[in-house]
């Protein structure tokens, strides 16, 4: 069964910085391409990205996926943190609400809690569970305004 | 890079133009490991998936839904986007390079989605809209909404 000890737990905070040639390096990987030429230009170029309405160059909508597995420390501390085996691990779920634009050259600053944990008996068999991890992430720039909240669901079969 | 949208020319049950991926490779797998920085060997060493029956590695989930997002970016403007919420329903194996005629379709995946709801909140003029990326045979891999806040003419 899953710990529900661990509702409310709190993760270190981090900041990551938003580096041009990683976003680029990103966006290429999403749009399988080759050349920073082939994608969309608000990844990678100041004017195309301002022209968009964006005042730099902007990321894409899945970008801040990296923040946590780049600067946190990666995935492997947060799961021995949570008791959760690597090798029965699933990503349930994935959830962005966006409040202001984030740019090349800030420095977002990650708070990650752990928002739910549940347990759900398998369909196909009874008396069997999931267990059900959910982590909320509060992330703000370097002005303290909440860019974006996040919240991944994490499932051990 | 989305033309502009505005919220009195979506009509609920409007579709977004589909948005088909190249067939996922192992490369892309791997391009995808190195950006995000989420090196799970699931993704990429078959050593490690065949200790627990697998017979090859799998995508990550946060690829499709990645491409999910590259479908959402081409169909409207990115400034307007105020919420993307999916849920995991399929693992997704690369095509294999030696076999492409039989393995293309489980690797090449469609996203396709639909104006499910207007509504106006806190002065803003609201959007939702329904995605779902499936494969080529059908397998769905993520069904998901989106919320866009729109100009208005």
């Amino acid at each position: 069964m899953a710990d529900k000890s661990k509702k409310g737990m709190e993760f270190p905070e981090f900041t990551f910085e938003i580096e041009k040639g990683k976003v680029a390096e990103f966006a290429m990987a999403i749009s399988q391409k080759e050349s920073r030429d082939q994608i969309d230009q608000i990844y990678v170029d100041e004017k195309a990205a301002r022209d968009a309405g964006f005042e730099g160059i902007t990321i894409p909508p899945t970008f801040q996926t990296c923040f946590a597995l780049w600067s946190g420390g990666g995935l492997m501390p947060i799961l021995q943190e949570l008791g959760i085996n690597l090798v029965r691990l699933l990503h349930g779920g994935e959830e962005y609400e966006y409040y202001v634009p984030i740019h090349v050259g800030d420095k977002i600053t990650c708070r990650t809690k752990v928002a739910d944990v549940y347990d759900k008996e398998k369909k196909d068999k009874p008396g069997k569970f999931m267990e059900f991890t959910v982590l909320e992430t509060e992330m703000k720039n370097q002005k303290g305004e909440l860019v974006i909240k996040s919240r991944s669901t994490l499932i051990e079969r | 890079m989305a033309k502009e949208l505005y919220y009195d020319d979506v009509a609920v049950g409007d579709e977004i133009p589909a948005y088909t991926s190249d067939p996922i490779t192992r490369t892309h797998i791997v391009r995808y490991a190195g950006a995000s920085g989420d090196f799970n060997p699931l993704h990429h060493d078959v050593t490690f998936v065949t200790m627990f029956g697998m017979e090859r590695v799998i995508s990550h989930g946060m690829l499709v839904m990645g491409i999910t997002g590259r479908a959402i970016t081409e169909y409207l403007p990115q400034k307007y986007l105020k919420k993307f919420q999916v849920r995991f329903s399929g693992m997704t194996e690369p095509a294999d390079l030696n076999d492409m005629g039989n393995t293309a379709a489980r690797s090449k995946l469609t996203v396709t989605g639909k104006a499910v709801k207007k509504y106006e909140e806190g002065g803003e003029k609201l959007v939702e809209y329904e995605v779902q990326t499936a494969d080529q045979n059908g397998g769905v891999k993520i069904t998901g909404t989106f919320i866009a806040a729109l100009p208005s003419k």
